[in-house]
Protein backbone atom coordinates (compact mmCIF):
# COMPACT_ATOMS: atom_id res chain seq x y z
CA UNK A 1 0.00 0.00 0.00
CA UNK A 2 2.91 2.38 0.58
CA UNK A 3 5.00 0.72 -1.30
CA UNK A 4 8.82 0.38 0.35
CA UNK A 5 9.06 1.76 3.49
CA UNK A 6 11.79 4.58 4.09
CA UNK A 7 12.89 3.86 7.97
CA UNK A 8 16.79 3.23 6.87
CA UNK A 9 17.53 6.63 5.21
CA UNK A 10 14.98 8.53 8.40
CA UNK A 11 18.13 9.68 10.31
CA UNK A 12 19.73 10.59 6.78
CA UNK A 13 16.56 12.48 6.37
CA UNK A 14 16.27 14.14 9.70
CA UNK A 15 19.43 15.41 9.76
CA UNK A 16 19.42 16.28 6.04
CA UNK A 17 22.16 14.00 4.90
CA UNK A 18 20.04 13.05 1.72
CA UNK A 19 19.91 14.91 -1.85
CA UNK A 20 17.52 17.06 -2.70
CA UNK A 21 15.88 14.13 -5.14
CA UNK A 22 16.19 11.73 -2.05
CA UNK A 23 15.00 13.45 0.32
CA UNK A 24 11.80 14.78 -1.51
CA UNK A 25 11.36 11.17 -2.21
CA UNK A 26 11.27 10.36 1.96
CA UNK A 27 9.23 13.05 2.24
CA UNK A 28 6.48 11.96 -0.05
CA UNK A 29 6.74 8.37 1.81
CA UNK A 30 5.76 10.24 4.78
CA UNK A 31 3.36 11.84 3.49
CA UNK A 32 1.02 8.55 3.60
CA UNK A 33 3.18 6.59 5.67
CA UNK A 34 1.40 6.66 9.39
CA UNK A 35 4.39 3.64 10.29
CA UNK A 36 7.22 5.90 9.13
CA UNK A 37 6.24 8.92 10.49
CA UNK A 38 5.77 7.37 13.93
CA UNK A 39 9.18 5.83 13.26
CA UNK A 40 10.36 9.55 12.46
CA UNK A 41 8.80 10.84 15.42
CA UNK A 42 11.10 8.08 17.71
CA UNK A 43 14.41 9.00 15.26
CA UNK A 44 13.57 12.93 16.35
CA UNK A 45 13.12 11.89 19.91
CA UNK A 46 16.20 9.59 20.08
CA UNK A 47 18.11 12.57 18.08
CA UNK A 48 16.76 15.06 20.44
CA UNK A 49 18.48 12.91 23.43
CA UNK A 50 21.74 12.41 21.70
CA UNK A 51 21.92 16.50 21.78
CA UNK A 52 22.18 16.68 25.32
CA UNK A 53 25.40 14.83 24.77
CA UNK A 54 27.77 17.85 26.08
CA UNK A 55 31.88 17.49 25.68
CA UNK A 56 33.91 17.42 28.71
CA UNK A 57 37.01 19.58 29.47
CA UNK A 58 39.96 17.71 29.07
CA UNK A 59 42.64 17.13 32.32
CA UNK A 60 44.65 20.23 32.57
CA UNK A 61 48.01 18.08 32.94
CA UNK A 62 46.75 16.08 29.37
CA UNK A 63 49.85 18.23 27.73
CA UNK A 64 52.65 17.92 30.22
CA UNK A 65 51.35 13.86 30.10
CA UNK A 66 52.71 14.20 26.32
CA UNK A 67 55.16 16.63 26.49
CA UNK A 68 56.69 14.27 29.27
CA UNK A 69 56.64 11.26 26.85
CA UNK A 70 57.55 13.64 23.85
CA UNK A 71 60.70 14.41 26.27
CA UNK A 72 61.71 10.98 27.82
CA UNK A 73 61.51 9.97 23.98
CA UNK A 74 62.22 12.17 21.20
CA UNK A 75 63.49 10.05 18.79
CA UNK A 76 60.63 7.13 19.15
CA UNK A 77 57.40 8.09 19.88
CA UNK A 78 55.93 5.68 22.54
CA UNK A 79 53.21 3.63 21.26
CA UNK A 80 51.15 3.55 24.23
CA UNK A 81 50.83 6.09 26.69
CA UNK A 82 53.85 4.44 28.81
CA UNK A 83 53.70 6.99 31.56
CA UNK A 84 49.96 6.18 32.10
CA UNK A 85 50.08 2.78 31.98
CA UNK A 86 50.40 2.70 35.97
CA UNK A 87 46.78 4.10 36.14
CA UNK A 88 45.15 0.65 35.03
CA UNK A 89 45.50 -1.28 37.84
CA UNK A 90 45.33 1.89 40.01
CA UNK A 91 42.26 3.09 38.42
CA UNK A 92 40.84 -0.98 38.26
CA UNK A 93 41.50 -0.63 42.37
CA UNK A 94 39.63 2.47 42.50
CA UNK A 95 36.91 0.66 40.67
CA UNK A 96 36.86 -1.84 43.15
CA UNK A 97 36.71 0.98 46.18
CA UNK A 98 33.80 2.56 44.03
CA UNK A 99 31.64 -0.60 43.97
CA UNK A 100 31.95 -1.50 47.19
CA UNK A 101 30.87 2.43 47.77
CA UNK A 102 27.58 2.29 45.61
CA UNK A 103 26.59 -1.10 47.30
CA UNK A 104 26.74 0.20 50.54
CA UNK A 105 24.79 3.90 49.11
CA UNK A 106 22.73 1.20 47.22
CA UNK A 107 22.08 -0.97 50.25
CA UNK A 108 21.22 1.45 53.24
CA UNK A 109 18.56 3.82 53.64
CA UNK A 110 18.15 6.68 52.71
CA UNK A 111 17.77 9.31 55.64
CA UNK A 112 14.96 10.83 53.80
CA UNK A 113 13.71 13.17 51.45
CA UNK A 114 14.36 17.23 51.20
CA UNK A 115 11.29 18.74 51.74
CA UNK A 116 9.98 22.84 51.22
CA UNK A 117 7.24 24.92 52.17
CA UNK A 118 5.70 26.56 49.19
CA UNK A 119 2.67 28.35 51.05
CA UNK A 120 1.33 28.41 54.62
CA UNK A 121 1.97 26.31 57.30
CA UNK A 122 2.32 22.55 56.14
CA UNK A 123 3.65 20.25 59.30
CA UNK A 124 5.94 16.85 59.27
CA UNK A 125 4.76 15.01 62.37
CA UNK A 126 3.68 17.88 64.51
CA UNK A 127 6.13 20.25 63.33
CA UNK A 128 6.36 23.11 61.12
CA UNK A 129 8.71 22.51 57.91
CA UNK A 130 11.11 25.41 58.51
CA UNK A 131 15.22 25.35 56.50
CA UNK A 132 16.52 21.98 55.93
CA UNK A 133 13.62 20.06 56.73
CA UNK A 134 13.71 16.35 55.64
CA UNK A 135 11.06 13.71 55.41
CA UNK A 136 11.56 10.39 57.18
CA UNK A 137 10.92 7.22 56.56
CA UNK A 138 7.60 6.93 58.22
CA UNK A 139 6.74 10.56 59.00
CA UNK A 140 3.40 12.16 57.70
CA UNK A 141 3.64 15.13 55.62
CA UNK A 142 0.53 16.98 56.13
CA UNK A 143 -0.94 19.98 54.45
CA UNK A 144 -4.33 22.45 55.89
CA UNK A 145 -6.55 24.09 53.27
CA UNK A 146 -3.66 26.88 52.95
CA UNK A 147 -0.54 25.24 52.22
CA UNK A 148 1.61 23.22 50.19
CA UNK A 149 4.88 21.89 49.98
CA UNK A 150 7.10 20.19 47.53
CA UNK A 151 9.61 17.08 48.20
CA UNK A 152 12.78 16.04 46.73
CA UNK A 153 12.38 12.80 45.69
CA UNK A 154 15.59 11.49 46.26
CA UNK A 155 17.43 12.38 42.92
CA UNK A 156 14.55 10.80 40.72
CA UNK A 157 11.90 13.61 40.87
CA UNK A 158 9.82 16.50 42.57
CA UNK A 159 6.38 16.25 44.08
CA UNK A 160 4.09 18.85 44.74
CA UNK A 161 2.17 18.25 47.73
CA UNK A 162 -1.55 20.25 47.37
CA UNK A 163 -3.33 21.78 50.21
CA UNK A 164 -5.84 19.44 52.30
CA UNK A 165 -2.92 16.78 51.66
CA UNK A 166 -1.46 13.80 54.39
CA UNK A 167 1.03 11.49 53.22
CA UNK A 168 3.89 8.96 54.43
CA UNK A 169 7.08 8.33 53.31
CA UNK A 170 6.79 4.63 52.84
CA UNK A 171 10.52 3.84 51.75
CA UNK A 172 13.39 5.83 50.50
CA UNK A 173 15.93 3.84 48.98
CA UNK A 174 17.86 3.59 45.38
CA UNK A 175 16.06 0.51 43.72
CA UNK A 176 12.75 2.25 45.80
CA UNK A 177 11.39 5.60 46.36
CA UNK A 178 7.44 5.04 47.88
CA UNK A 179 4.74 7.62 48.94
CA UNK A 180 1.68 6.38 50.91
CA UNK A 181 -1.27 9.21 49.95
CA UNK A 182 -3.95 8.47 52.38
CA UNK A 183 -5.86 11.95 51.30
CA UNK A 184 -5.26 15.07 49.35
CA UNK A 185 -3.27 15.79 45.67
CA UNK A 186 0.25 15.22 44.55
CA UNK A 187 1.77 16.39 41.81
CA UNK A 188 4.53 14.13 40.37
CA UNK A 189 7.30 14.81 38.01
CA UNK A 190 9.78 12.23 37.96
CA UNK A 191 12.47 11.70 35.47
CA UNK A 192 14.16 8.25 36.95
CA UNK A 193 13.74 4.79 34.94
CA UNK A 194 10.55 3.31 35.13
CA UNK A 195 9.09 1.50 38.34
CA UNK A 196 11.83 4.03 41.11
CA UNK A 197 9.08 5.75 42.12
CA UNK A 198 5.55 4.46 43.66
CA UNK A 199 2.64 5.68 45.80
CA UNK A 200 0.43 3.74 47.62
CA UNK A 201 -3.19 4.88 47.60
CA UNK A 202 -5.98 3.26 49.28
CA UNK A 203 -7.48 1.62 46.03
CA UNK A 204 -4.36 0.87 44.17
CA UNK A 205 -0.80 1.35 43.60
CA UNK A 206 0.40 3.94 41.24
CA UNK A 207 3.63 3.11 39.68
CA UNK A 208 5.41 5.18 37.63
CA UNK A 209 6.64 4.81 34.06
CA UNK A 210 8.69 7.86 33.80
CA UNK A 211 6.03 10.74 33.77
CA UNK A 212 4.67 13.89 34.90
CA UNK A 213 1.07 12.94 36.69
CA UNK A 214 -1.65 14.42 39.26
CA UNK A 215 -3.27 11.57 42.20
CA UNK A 216 -6.05 12.53 43.50
CA UNK A 217 -7.59 10.68 46.52
CA UNK A 218 -10.79 11.93 48.37
CA UNK A 219 -11.89 11.45 52.02
CA UNK A 220 -13.25 7.68 51.57
CA UNK A 221 -9.94 6.56 49.26
CA UNK A 222 -11.32 6.56 46.37
CA UNK A 223 -8.45 8.11 43.62
CA UNK A 224 -8.18 9.70 40.23
CA UNK A 225 -5.16 9.69 38.32
CA UNK A 226 -4.58 12.15 35.49
CA UNK A 227 -1.10 11.49 33.60
CA UNK A 228 0.03 14.09 31.98
CA UNK A 229 2.55 12.79 30.02
CA UNK A 230 4.40 9.18 30.01
CA UNK A 231 2.72 6.48 31.74
CA UNK A 232 1.74 4.76 35.23
CA UNK A 233 0.58 1.88 36.16
CA UNK A 234 -2.13 1.22 38.66
CA UNK A 235 -2.31 -2.37 40.36
CA UNK A 236 -4.21 -3.93 42.91
CA UNK A 237 -4.63 -7.50 43.31
CA UNK A 238 -3.98 -8.71 39.79
CA UNK A 239 -5.91 -6.21 38.17
CA UNK A 240 -3.81 -3.49 36.11
CA UNK A 241 -4.86 -0.13 34.11
CA UNK A 242 -2.15 1.26 32.05
CA UNK A 243 -2.45 5.47 31.92
CA UNK A 244 -0.69 7.16 29.14
CA UNK A 245 -0.40 10.93 28.94
CA UNK A 246 -3.91 12.65 28.25
CA UNK A 247 -5.64 10.02 30.12
CA UNK A 248 -7.14 9.34 33.33
CA UNK A 249 -8.15 6.59 35.71
CA UNK A 250 -10.37 6.19 38.72
CA UNK A 251 -9.85 3.65 41.40
CA UNK A 252 -11.76 3.00 44.50
CA UNK A 253 -11.20 0.68 47.63
CA UNK A 254 -11.95 -2.56 47.38
CA UNK A 255 -12.45 -2.25 43.39
CA UNK A 256 -8.85 -1.43 42.90
CA UNK A 257 -8.72 0.80 39.88
CA UNK A 258 -11.06 1.07 36.78
CA UNK A 259 -10.84 1.61 33.14
CA UNK A 260 -8.22 4.36 31.79
CA UNK A 261 -10.15 6.72 29.53
CA UNK A 262 -8.45 10.16 27.83
CA UNK A 263 -9.30 12.96 29.64
CA UNK A 264 -11.03 14.50 26.03
CA UNK A 265 -13.22 10.92 25.78
CA UNK A 266 -17.34 12.04 25.09
CA UNK A 267 -19.11 12.42 28.81
CA UNK A 268 -21.37 9.88 27.78
CA UNK A 269 -18.21 7.37 27.43
CA UNK A 270 -16.93 8.37 30.54
CA UNK A 271 -19.83 8.26 32.42
CA UNK A 272 -20.78 5.12 31.15
CA UNK A 273 -17.49 3.68 32.10
CA UNK A 274 -18.00 5.22 35.92
CA UNK A 275 -21.00 3.34 36.29
CA UNK A 276 -19.27 -0.29 34.72
CA UNK A 277 -16.46 -0.14 36.96
CA UNK A 278 -18.15 0.83 40.17
CA UNK A 279 -21.45 1.05 40.01
CA UNK A 280 -22.61 -2.53 38.49
CA UNK A 281 -23.39 -1.47 34.90
CA UNK A 282 -22.86 -4.50 33.09
CA UNK A 283 -23.51 -5.19 29.50
CA UNK A 284 -25.49 -1.63 29.44
CA UNK A 285 -22.79 0.06 30.02
CA UNK A 286 -20.70 -1.61 28.08
CA UNK A 287 -22.55 -1.35 24.96
CA UNK A 288 -22.55 2.68 26.09
CA UNK A 289 -18.89 2.86 26.05
CA UNK A 290 -18.39 1.12 23.14
CA UNK A 291 -21.11 2.68 20.96
CA UNK A 292 -19.19 5.99 21.62
CA UNK A 293 -15.70 4.94 21.37
CA UNK A 294 -13.43 7.11 19.00
CA UNK A 295 -10.06 5.42 17.58
CA UNK A 296 -7.92 7.20 20.38
CA UNK A 297 -10.04 5.11 22.77
CA UNK A 298 -8.76 1.69 21.91
CA UNK A 299 -7.33 2.26 25.35
CA UNK A 300 -10.62 2.15 27.10
CA UNK A 301 -12.00 -0.67 24.65
CA UNK A 302 -8.83 -3.28 25.03
CA UNK A 303 -8.86 -2.70 28.88
CA UNK A 304 -12.53 -3.66 28.79
CA UNK A 305 -11.39 -7.04 26.68
CA UNK A 306 -10.18 -8.77 30.23
CA UNK A 307 -13.16 -7.25 32.31
CA UNK A 308 -15.69 -8.45 30.73
CA UNK A 309 -17.14 -11.93 29.33
CA UNK A 310 -19.41 -14.08 27.17
CA UNK A 311 -20.84 -12.64 24.73
CA UNK A 312 -19.91 -9.16 25.94
CA UNK A 313 -16.38 -9.87 25.49
CA UNK A 314 -16.83 -11.02 22.12
CA UNK A 315 -19.25 -7.55 21.42
CA UNK A 316 -15.89 -5.28 22.50
CA UNK A 317 -13.62 -7.51 20.48
CA UNK A 318 -15.59 -6.93 17.60
CA UNK A 319 -15.89 -3.07 18.40
CA UNK A 320 -12.38 -2.73 19.19
CA UNK A 321 -10.86 -4.86 15.81
CA UNK A 322 -13.67 -2.06 13.64
CA UNK A 323 -11.59 1.01 15.44
CA UNK A 324 -8.05 -0.24 14.78
CA UNK A 325 -7.00 -3.53 12.71
CA UNK A 326 -6.42 -6.56 13.81
CA UNK A 327 -1.97 -7.33 14.15
CA UNK A 328 -1.62 -10.18 11.13
CA UNK A 329 -1.27 -14.12 12.87
CA UNK A 330 -3.35 -12.71 15.59
CA UNK A 331 -6.59 -15.09 16.16
CA UNK A 332 -10.16 -13.97 17.89
CA UNK A 333 -9.88 -16.95 19.78
CA UNK A 334 -6.44 -15.98 21.30
CA UNK A 335 -7.86 -12.90 22.31
CA UNK A 336 -10.93 -13.93 23.14
CA UNK A 337 -8.74 -16.53 25.70
CA UNK A 338 -7.43 -13.52 26.89
CA UNK A 339 -3.89 -15.19 26.26
CA UNK A 340 -1.46 -12.76 27.40
CA UNK A 341 0.93 -12.95 24.42
CA UNK A 342 -2.22 -11.76 21.63
CA UNK A 343 -3.64 -9.33 24.38
CA UNK A 344 0.38 -8.01 24.93
CA UNK A 345 0.76 -7.98 20.89
CA UNK A 346 -2.38 -6.11 20.66
CA UNK A 347 -1.96 -3.39 23.11
CA UNK A 348 1.80 -3.34 21.28
CA UNK A 349 0.12 -2.06 18.08
CA UNK A 350 -2.90 0.03 19.51
CA UNK A 351 -0.20 2.01 21.80
CA UNK A 352 1.20 4.00 18.98
CA UNK A 353 -2.22 5.83 19.11
CA UNK A 354 -2.65 6.48 23.12
CA UNK B 1 41.78 29.24 36.05
CA UNK B 2 38.51 29.64 35.76
CA UNK B 3 36.84 26.77 33.54
CA UNK B 4 34.65 28.75 31.61
CA UNK B 5 37.20 31.47 30.46
CA UNK B 6 39.69 28.72 29.78
CA UNK B 7 37.27 27.10 26.84
CA UNK B 8 36.90 30.97 25.63
CA UNK B 9 40.56 31.17 24.98
CA UNK B 10 40.47 27.58 23.61
CA UNK B 11 38.10 28.77 21.15
CA UNK B 12 39.81 31.96 20.41
CA UNK B 13 43.12 29.71 19.72
CA UNK B 14 41.04 27.47 17.78
CA UNK B 15 40.99 30.27 15.13
CA UNK B 16 44.18 31.58 15.90
CA UNK B 17 45.29 28.39 14.21
CA UNK B 18 43.24 28.89 11.10
CA UNK B 19 40.00 26.82 12.34
CA UNK B 20 36.68 27.89 10.52
CA UNK B 21 33.94 27.60 13.02
CA UNK B 22 31.66 25.02 12.04
CA UNK B 23 31.30 22.69 15.18
CA UNK B 24 27.66 23.05 15.95
CA UNK B 25 28.12 21.73 19.51
CA UNK B 26 31.43 22.52 20.71
CA UNK B 27 33.37 25.79 21.48
CA UNK B 28 36.31 25.97 18.66
CA UNK B 29 36.17 25.04 14.82
CA UNK B 30 36.85 22.03 12.79
CA UNK B 31 40.12 21.94 10.53
CA UNK B 32 43.55 24.10 11.38
CA UNK B 33 45.38 25.91 8.71
CA UNK B 34 47.95 24.24 6.32
CA UNK B 35 50.54 26.33 8.15
CA UNK B 36 50.16 24.65 11.51
CA UNK B 37 49.92 21.28 10.12
CA UNK B 38 53.12 22.26 7.93
CA UNK B 39 55.03 23.35 11.03
CA UNK B 40 54.21 20.60 12.78
CA UNK B 41 55.18 18.57 10.46
CA UNK B 42 58.82 20.01 10.95
CA UNK B 43 58.75 19.64 14.54
CA UNK B 44 57.39 22.90 15.84
CA UNK B 45 56.33 22.48 19.25
CA UNK B 46 54.46 25.18 19.56
CA UNK B 47 52.58 24.45 16.63
CA UNK B 48 51.74 21.30 17.82
CA UNK B 49 50.74 22.37 21.21
CA UNK B 50 48.76 25.41 19.51
CA UNK B 51 46.72 22.12 17.31
CA UNK B 52 46.55 20.22 20.62
CA UNK B 53 44.71 23.16 22.29
CA UNK B 54 42.79 23.02 19.53
CA UNK B 55 41.29 19.32 19.53
CA UNK B 56 42.37 18.23 23.03
CA UNK B 57 38.63 18.77 24.71
CA UNK B 58 37.08 17.17 21.65
CA UNK B 59 39.31 14.37 21.53
CA UNK B 60 39.22 13.22 25.18
CA UNK B 61 35.49 13.88 24.98
CA UNK B 62 34.95 11.06 22.43
CA UNK B 63 37.66 8.43 23.96
CA UNK B 64 35.56 9.32 27.68
CA UNK B 65 32.39 8.87 26.47
CA UNK B 66 33.91 5.85 24.24
CA UNK B 67 34.96 4.32 27.45
CA UNK B 68 32.47 4.53 29.13
CA UNK B 69 33.56 7.33 31.73
CA UNK B 70 36.66 5.85 32.26
CA UNK B 71 38.87 8.66 32.92
CA UNK B 72 42.16 6.52 33.19
CA UNK B 73 41.46 5.15 29.82
CA UNK B 74 40.60 8.16 28.39
CA UNK B 75 43.64 10.22 29.53
CA UNK B 76 45.93 7.25 27.96
CA UNK B 77 44.01 7.08 24.48
CA UNK B 78 43.65 10.93 24.02
CA UNK B 79 47.66 10.73 25.25
CA UNK B 80 47.78 7.97 22.49
CA UNK B 81 46.06 9.84 19.72
CA UNK B 82 48.31 13.24 20.19
CA UNK B 83 51.27 11.27 20.15
CA UNK B 84 50.56 9.32 17.15
CA UNK B 85 49.48 12.33 15.48
CA UNK B 86 52.91 13.65 16.09
CA UNK B 87 54.65 11.09 14.76
CA UNK B 88 52.34 10.22 11.85
CA UNK B 89 52.01 13.91 10.46
CA UNK B 90 54.12 13.49 7.56
CA UNK B 91 51.04 10.56 6.16
CA UNK B 92 49.14 13.53 6.25
CA UNK B 93 48.76 14.39 2.14
CA UNK B 94 45.55 16.41 2.41
CA UNK B 95 43.76 14.19 0.48
CA UNK B 96 40.79 14.60 3.54
CA UNK B 97 40.41 17.28 5.91
CA UNK B 98 42.94 16.99 8.82
CA UNK B 99 39.92 16.67 11.28
CA UNK B 100 38.56 13.42 10.07
CA UNK B 101 42.30 12.44 9.68
CA UNK B 102 42.01 13.28 13.54
CA UNK B 103 39.07 11.45 14.19
CA UNK B 104 40.10 8.00 12.38
CA UNK B 105 43.16 8.10 14.15
CA UNK B 106 40.78 8.52 17.63
CA UNK B 107 38.48 5.20 16.26
CA UNK B 108 41.33 3.23 15.97
CA UNK B 109 42.89 3.97 19.30
CA UNK B 110 39.64 3.57 21.20
CA UNK B 111 38.75 0.41 18.79
CA UNK B 112 41.97 -0.93 19.59
CA UNK B 113 42.10 -0.42 23.24
CA UNK B 114 38.64 -1.66 23.43
CA UNK B 115 39.81 -5.23 21.71
CA UNK B 116 42.81 -5.04 23.71
CA UNK B 117 40.14 -5.58 26.85
CA UNK B 118 42.34 -2.88 28.81
CA UNK B 119 39.27 -0.22 28.45
CA UNK B 120 37.40 -0.51 32.31
CA UNK B 121 33.84 -0.55 32.68
CA UNK B 122 33.34 2.23 34.61
CA UNK B 123 30.67 4.09 34.40
CA UNK B 124 30.67 7.59 35.79
CA UNK B 125 28.97 11.23 36.31
CA UNK B 126 30.48 12.88 33.63
CA UNK B 127 28.28 15.87 33.98
CA UNK B 128 29.82 16.45 37.94
CA UNK B 129 33.34 17.01 36.14
CA UNK B 130 32.01 19.44 33.24
CA UNK B 131 31.22 23.12 33.97
CA UNK B 132 28.27 24.58 33.54
CA UNK B 133 27.98 26.96 30.64
CA UNK B 134 24.88 27.81 31.13
CA UNK B 135 23.33 29.46 33.84
CA UNK B 136 20.04 27.98 35.06
CA UNK B 137 18.21 28.03 38.27
CA UNK B 138 19.41 24.84 40.67
CA UNK B 139 15.81 23.23 39.92
CA UNK B 140 16.38 23.37 36.18
CA UNK B 141 20.30 22.69 36.55
CA UNK B 142 19.32 19.30 38.36
CA UNK B 143 16.24 18.62 35.79
CA UNK B 144 19.17 18.94 32.67
CA UNK B 145 22.10 17.04 34.36
CA UNK B 146 19.52 14.47 35.60
CA UNK B 147 18.45 13.96 31.74
CA UNK B 148 21.99 13.99 30.09
CA UNK B 149 23.32 11.27 33.14
CA UNK B 150 20.72 8.84 31.53
CA UNK B 151 21.42 9.84 28.10
CA UNK B 152 24.82 9.08 28.77
CA UNK B 153 24.36 5.87 30.65
CA UNK B 154 22.48 4.57 27.44
CA UNK B 155 25.15 6.12 25.23
CA UNK B 156 27.80 4.16 27.12
CA UNK B 157 25.46 1.15 26.90
CA UNK B 158 25.34 0.68 22.90
CA UNK B 159 27.63 -1.20 20.84
CA UNK B 160 30.86 0.70 20.12
CA UNK B 161 29.91 0.32 16.47
CA UNK B 162 26.71 2.52 17.38
CA UNK B 163 28.38 4.82 19.32
CA UNK B 164 31.06 5.98 17.68
CA UNK B 165 29.30 7.46 15.43
CA UNK B 166 26.91 9.35 17.75
CA UNK B 167 29.54 10.69 19.49
CA UNK B 168 31.08 11.69 16.08
CA UNK B 169 27.68 13.48 14.71
CA UNK B 170 27.06 14.83 18.00
CA UNK B 171 29.79 16.35 19.20
CA UNK B 172 31.72 16.95 15.92
CA UNK B 173 28.75 17.50 13.79
CA UNK B 174 30.09 15.43 11.62
CA UNK B 175 28.96 15.09 8.00
CA UNK B 176 27.38 10.94 7.19
CA UNK B 177 30.22 11.09 4.57
CA UNK B 178 32.95 12.07 6.66
CA UNK B 179 31.75 9.66 9.66
CA UNK B 180 31.60 6.83 6.78
CA UNK B 181 35.42 8.21 6.35
CA UNK B 182 36.50 8.13 9.87
CA UNK B 183 35.13 4.93 10.32
CA UNK B 184 35.85 3.21 6.78
CA UNK B 185 32.62 2.18 5.93
CA UNK B 186 29.81 3.46 3.55
CA UNK B 187 28.18 6.64 4.41
CA UNK B 188 24.85 4.04 4.02
CA UNK B 189 25.94 1.87 6.87
CA UNK B 190 26.13 5.27 8.83
CA UNK B 191 23.00 5.97 8.20
CA UNK B 192 21.99 2.36 9.32
CA UNK B 193 23.97 2.68 12.87
CA UNK B 194 22.62 5.99 13.59
CA UNK B 195 19.30 4.81 13.23
CA UNK B 196 19.68 2.12 15.27
CA UNK B 197 21.49 3.75 18.19
CA UNK B 198 18.70 6.77 17.32
CA UNK B 199 15.91 4.16 18.07
CA UNK B 200 17.71 2.81 21.17
CA UNK B 201 18.05 5.70 23.02
CA UNK B 202 14.19 6.86 22.31
CA UNK B 203 13.03 3.40 23.33
CA UNK B 204 15.69 2.92 25.88
CA UNK B 205 14.76 6.94 27.34
CA UNK B 206 10.89 6.47 26.38
CA UNK B 207 10.42 8.38 30.28
CA UNK B 208 12.13 11.05 29.37
CA UNK B 209 9.20 12.54 26.19
CA UNK B 210 7.60 14.30 29.11
CA UNK B 211 10.00 15.88 30.62
CA UNK B 212 12.02 16.99 27.50
CA UNK B 213 9.11 18.41 26.63
CA UNK B 214 8.55 20.71 29.39
CA UNK B 215 12.24 21.89 28.22
CA UNK B 216 14.19 19.39 30.27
Amino acid sequence: MFGIHESKRLSAYHHRQLSPPESQRVARHLAGCPRCQRELDEIRFGAELAGKLRPVPAPDSLWEEIEGALDRRPATVPETGARWRWLVPAAAAATVVAAISAWWLYARVDPGWQVVRLEGSPVVGSSRIGEGARLAVGEWLETDASSRARISVGLIGQVAVEPNTRLRLAAARRREHRLELARGTLRAKIWAPPRLFLVETPAALAVDLGCVYTLHVDDNGAGLLHVLSGRVLLEDKGRESIVPGGAMCRMRPGAGPGTPFFADAPERLRTALARFDFDGGGAAAVAVVIGEARPRDTLTVWHLLSRVDGAARETVYDRLAALAPVPRGLTRGAVLRLEHEALARWKEELEWTW
Amino acid sequence: MDRRRKMGQCAVMAEAVGGKLGGDRFMSGRGVGEEVVEACRRGDREAFRLLFEAYKDRVYSIALYYFNGDEASARDASQQVFLKLLTGMNSFRGRAEFSTWLYRLVANVCIDRHRSGRALVFLDDLASRRELVERTSPEEDHLRRQVEQSVQAEVARLRPKLRLPILLRYFEGLSYQEIAQVMNCSAGTVASRLNRGHKMLATKLAHLRGVLVRGG
